[in-house]
């Protein structure tokens, strides 16, 4: 709360009493980001989608699925999915004044790669194995990650600190984008985590190889905060309505 | 209710703690039952049918042997087809060298290795047999399986190195009643089990396993001599060199060829020498060789995986056969074999069936005879552990017309069915009797009574070796039950514990942001691991993976703690704007720690591929192994240096001139620079270098850091308080000693918080010293590892003292010592207990979060009030988790246990 408010300082104009400061504040944000549950189910929806063209583009197009070829498939979903999150996500994005639709693009592609190293680094330290043959799969599998986890935020907050906190942090005031940003992202990361846990089990599955059942945890654990974040958005919205109504 | 003192409290842990030690050990004694074992030998009634019991002269046992022997000999009916027996046991032979595997011939570089046997084996002189051990496989127990036909109970493994004497029915005991002389050259085990019944003997010790040529030589030297004589009986040579090898460097090592060649010599030696002494008219000698247990592909041994369970019998001497490389026989049937080969009673225990090949060479009512003794003898057993058998009923003589009778009554039940199965066989075997006087006797007659006598034992067999293993269910139940108690009370407890602290914090309202804090993202995920552990453990691959789960949560936390630093780092960084500065550095520093936390855990997990399913997988112990030794021994050496000097450094920067503090560095030091010689002069890979020297040196090692630990444990805490108060102020080294100054901060007793910091050094220090001297070399680097650890997260810990809880430092803790009890190659299984690099069983580090945690927390709290919710809580949840009452669970839990117990029976 506190560095909220401090941070801000910096931002807004100094006025003199910290309630009146919030409140104008609070104004001036919710006139600009605003978003309807429908809006946040759209996005949802395009997205999911795209990932299940990506995956439709590789089974049909190229006949190869997870199983039978994974980074060739995997690269097929991140490469169609990753241009169509980060426009989507553009559109939403903070202090429209100042940023062009261009700019904001342009941020959320230049994340990719940087969320793509911190996944891989994350998945090397949690166990993802490390020899060269396995290379292009993580490669591949991260950059799916960071499309889900870091290009939504790069493309609306850009590289601010702050606002990054804020989204992932622990316990932090959230706008409705913020849900839409961080549930889906928290999503697809638990669901990769949960999905790493059949692993070593002697099941003797294809599915049991490395990036495959992380794949199909985060994708399941994407939907899952995608839905999350809609219903926060609706519940949001209603509340917003109710209020608006007492007013 | 009144709030609970902190006696109270106190005395109520230890109950609970107490309850449950007692639980596991009830639930462990069922778990692992002592074999019911008949007590007594075999006499001469084991040549009467066992209804008759009244009838056998049970005084037989007190005759001189040679009575005995020519009573014997009357009753068995079984002329003997040999004189002599030599006994040749090679430890470790997976009969897949000799035999092959699938029934197809073995590998190349084997068979070219045993030129002689392989020959034996095509001409037909020689028959062999994959022979099926009973896990544990460990030397002991398959010893005593292959002299007494017994399966042991699998608590035998604990006794391995510390051999008591068999007291059991056992071939050897026969063959000393009857007057054998026995010679036996080779494993010690042997006169462990058997004293005094050796006329001469050279035992060696099987626990230098780095030496793989003296310990055969030291065998091969009388073998010469021996075979020349004519005064023994039974000769038994047991060659430890092939084990060694396999301990060392696996089954693929380099040595292996030479060895197995060694091997094929000495039986080409002894079975030349047996053509001889036949043509001389010294009698028939029968040459059997045998393994005791196989190996893994890396050479250990001890589980029940086929590798290790296939070991070797091999007949030389008797007529000639077709030979066939997939036959299986079971280890225990070779005690019957012999028994009956030579004219002795089955050992009373055995569960074993005969082995047909070996009697081939008789005559068709000695076969038969030879069935029926066997027969006999797994009635009586069966009537031992059934009182109420049906058969018993029948009188002794009366069987020929009791067969219709007798079919009525079967289906029943399996000891019905036995029972028939035998009354059929007795039945034919009579009707063929009273068929042969009359000369009416036809050859199927024969072949069936044979195949119903076989039917019997088979199922006998294996009836009785299933119920060896049986378990007493209400020993288990009373086990779980008792643990459950515990985990009530101890929960109970902790549930009060929260009550309390929950009212405690509503009680003051300026708490309420400690309170949102208090279910902070790392204290759940710590509860859900447990969660986690305890549902894994569900799954007998999870339980065999294990490492996979300890590797996965720890790095999981240390993810968490990571996300949580730099958030607050986040946070710090702002305030470090207006506030202050110092604040940003130590939040770097933090993050670093996190870093190295991260990358050796990283490090560590790849350094051995462990458990069960994916051990082929490649690793970096294998990658180094195959870049070469030398590679292997210069990073032994630079970990080894850089442990030293990690400890030293940590040693000396405790700033403290007291003559006692003086003398501890000094003691360290001195051990830390003999490690060091020990590892630059004797640790050589490959070749064996056992000597004198080393041992010595190892010896004094092992004195002085005995004598540091020891001393600096019981005497720092009374002297130290003196010597350090004055120069306590000075020292301003926040980073070098962050434990060392926040205690200072935040309890009264600063001077004990010192020495008890030390004594957790002294403790870390001699624990990393050990492992260096007593690992393999490679791994070395994971005790470096280990130690920059255990560090980090104590320099993490240190740092945000006030928002921590310390039961969150003790859990972290004690999942890095369960990781890094499985980075350094060991397992779940058996079979990876390492006896290679050490002079005894690694000290694993599984016991070592007991001594690191016994350490710290001592220096972290003192005050037990403030450490129980941690160690109420932890058993709590070892609680509930024996109370899934899954076989892994016990499993797992009993393996636990053996680490334990195989460390306290190598330091007994």
């Amino acid at each position: 709360m506190r560095v909220n408010t401090i941070d801000k300082l910096k931002h807004s104009v100094p006025n003199k009493t910290e309630k009146k400061k919030k409140k104008t504040k609070k104004e001036k944000e919710e006139d600009d980001s605003h978003i309807p549950p429908g809006a946040v189910f759209l996005v949802h929806l395009y997205s999911g989608l795209f990932v299940a063209l990506g995956y439709w583009v590789a089974y049909r197009g190229y006949s190869i699925n997870l199983i039978s070829d994974p980074a060739n498939t995997l690269l097929s979903i991140w490469v169609i999915t990753c241009p169509v999150i980060v426009c989507l996500y553009s559109c939403f994005r903070h202090e429209r004044e100042n940023n062009s639709f261009r700019r904001a693009a342009f941020r959320g592609i230049i994340s990719l790669p940087a969320g793509a190293l911190m996944n891989a680094c994350g998945a090397i330290v949690l166990g993802a194995p490390t020899p060269v043959e396995y290379l292009e799969k993580t490669f591949n599998w991260s950059f799916l990650m960071s499309a889900f986890t870091f290009a939504p935020a790069a493309a609306v907050y850009g590289s601010s600190s702050t606002d990054w906190h804020r989204i992932y942090g622990w316990k932090q005031t959230k706008e409705t984008i913020d849900y839409m940003i961080c549930l889906p992202a928290y999503g697809a990361v638990i669901g990769a985590w949960l999905g790493a846990l059949p692993m070593p089990l002697d099941w003797e599955r294809p599915w049991q190889e490395w990036p495959i059942c992380v794949t199909y945890g985060a994708i399941a654990g994407y939907v899952v905060g995608c839905v999350g974040s809609w219903a926060v958005a609706f519940v949001r919205d209603m509340r917003e309505k109710e209020k608006e109504k007492a007013e | 209710m009144p709030p609970l003192t902190c006696t109270k409290f106190a005395l109520i842990i230890i109950t609970g703690v107490i309850i449950q030690i007692i639980g596991l050990s009830l639930f462990v004694f069922g778990f692992f039952p002592v074999k019911p074992a008949l007590s007594g030998t075999s006499g001469s009634e084991s040549f009467h049918l066992p209804v008759c019991d009244s009838v056998g002269n049970r005084s037989d046992v007190t005759q001189p042997p040679d009575q005995l022997r020519s009573l014997y000999q009357e009753l068995s009916g079984i002329p003997p087809s040999f004189d002599r027996l030599i006994l040749m046991v090679i430890d470790g032979l997976p009969a897949e060298f000799v035999l092959g595997k699938d029934g197809k011939p073995p590998h190349k570089q084997f068979s070219e290795a045993m030129p002689y046997t392989q020959s034996l084996l095509a001409s037909g002189l020689a028959i062999g047999y994959h022979a099926k051990a009973a896990p544990p496989t460990v030397t002991m127990p398959r010893l005593k399986a292959m002299v007494s036909g017994a399966i042991g109970g699998f608590l035998d493994v604990a006794f391995n190195f510390n051999t008591q004497a068999m007291l059991d029915d056992s071939l050897l005991g026969q063959f000393f009643r009857i007057g054998w002389e026995m010679v036996m050259l080779g494993d010690e085990t042997w006169l462990k089990l058997f004293p005094g019944v050796f006329k001469r003997h050279d035992g060696v010790s099987s626990f230098y396993v780095k030496d793989t040529v003296q310990v055969d030589q030291n065998v091969s030297r009388h073998l010469g001599d021996e075979l020349s004589r004519d005064d023994w009986n039974l000769l038994i040579l047991h060659y430890l060199g092939l084990d060694h090898v396999g301990h060392i460097g696996g089954r693929s090592s380099v040595l292996m060829a030479p060895k197995l060649k060694e091997m094929d010599e000495v039986v080409k030696l002894i079975h030349s020498s047996t053509i001889n002494s036949q043509e001389n008219g010294q009698g028939q000698t029968l040459l059997m060789i045998v393994s005791d247990h196989g190996m893994t592909e890396n050479g250990n041994h001890g589980g029940s995986s086929y590798e290790e369970t296939d070991s070797l019998a091999l007949l030389i001497g008797l007529r000639n056969h077709v030979f066939d490389y997939a036959s299986v026989v079971q280890q225990v049937d070779i005690a019957p074999t012999l028994a009956l080969l030579f004219g002795v009673p089955i050992p009373k225990n055995n569960v074993g069936v005969l082995i047909t090949e070996a009697f081939d060479s008789l005559k068709e009512d000695e076969r038969l005879r030879a069935l029926e003794l066997n027969s006999w003898q797994l009635l009586r057993l069966l009537q031992a552990q059934l009182p109420g058998l049906p058969c018993r009923n029948f009188p002794c003589d009366a069987f020929s017309g009791h067969q219709s009778s007798g079919t009525s009554e079967c289906n029943h039940s399996t000891e019905n069915m036995l029972c028939c199965m035998y009354m059929e066989a007795a039945a034919l075997h009579s009707s063929w009797k009273s068929k042969r006087d009359s000369e009416a006797a036809s050859q199927k007659d024969y072949s069936s009574t044979a195949a119903a006598y076989y039917m019997f034992l088979k199922s006998a067999s294996e009836w009785l070796s299933h119920r060896s293993t049986d378990k007493p269910v209400k020993l288990l139940a009373v086990g779980l039950a008792t643990m459950f108690i515990s985990c009530l009370i101890l929960s109970s407890l902790m549930f009060l514990m929260i009550k309390e602290t929950y009212m405690g914090g509503k009680q003051q309202p300026s708490n309420v942001n400690n309170s949102m804090n208090r279910w902070s993202l790392d204290e759940t995920f710590i509860i859900s691991v447990v969660l986690v552990l305890v549902a894994s453990m569900g799954s007998s691959s999870m339980v065999e993976e294990e490492h996979y789960i300890w590797f996965f949560m720890l790095s999981t936390f240390y993810l968490l703690l990571l996300r949580k630093t730099a958030e607050s780092f986040a946070v710090g960084g702002q305030k470090s704007l207006s506030l202050q500065n110092g604040q940003g550095g130590k939040g770097c520093f933090r993050i670093f720690y996190i870093f190295l936390l991260l990358i050796s855990g990283r490090i560590l997990r790849g350094w051995h591929q462990g458990g069960v399913n994916w051990t082929s997988l490649p690793d970096i112990s294998k990658w180094l192994e195959l870049a070469g030794s030398q590679y292997v021994k210069s990073l032994q050496l630079v970990s080894a240096f850089l442990v030293i000097t990690i400890g030293l450094f940590a040693l000396f920067s405790i700033v403290s001139k007291g003559k006692l503090f003086q003398m501890v560095r000094l003691s360290f030091l001195t051990s830390a620079l003999l490690v060091l010689l020990h590892i630059i002069r004797y640790q050589d890979y490959t070749f064996s270098s056992t000597n004198y020297g080393a041992t010595l040196l190892a010896q004094i090692i092992y004195a002085i850091l005995l004598a540091a630990t020891v001393g600096t444990v019981v005497s720092l805490p009374w002297l130290i308080p003196f010597s350090t108060y004055k120069i306590r102020p000075t020292d301003d080294n926040a980073l070098s000693l962050p434990s060392f100054l926040s205690f200072q901060e935040k309890f009264p007793f600063v001077e004990l918080k010192d020495s008890l910091y030390v004594i957790g050094w002294a403790y870390i220090y001699s624990w990393c010293l050990l492992q260096l001297l007593l690992q393999q070399p490679i791994n070395a680097t994971p005790i470096l590892l280990l130690l920059v650890q255990i560090l980090a997260s104590l320099h993490y810990f240190a740092g945000n003292r006030a928002h921590r809880k310390e039961w969150i430092e003790i859990a972290a803790l004690y999942y890095m010592g369960m990781a890094g009890h499985f980075a350094l190659g060991n397992s779940n299984t058996l079979a990876t207990i390492d006896v290679a690099g050490a002079f005894i069983v690694s000290l694993c580090l599984r016991n070592n979060p007991v001594h690191l945690y016994r350490g710290f927390d001592c220096s972290c709290n003192w005050n037990l009030c403030t450490f129980s919710p941690a160690l109420s809580e932890k058993k709590a949840n070892s609680g509930q988790k024996q109370n899934k009452k899954t076989q892994e669970v016990a499993l797992a839990s009993s393996n636990h246990f053996f680490f334990y117990f195989f460390n306290a029976t190598n330091f007994v």
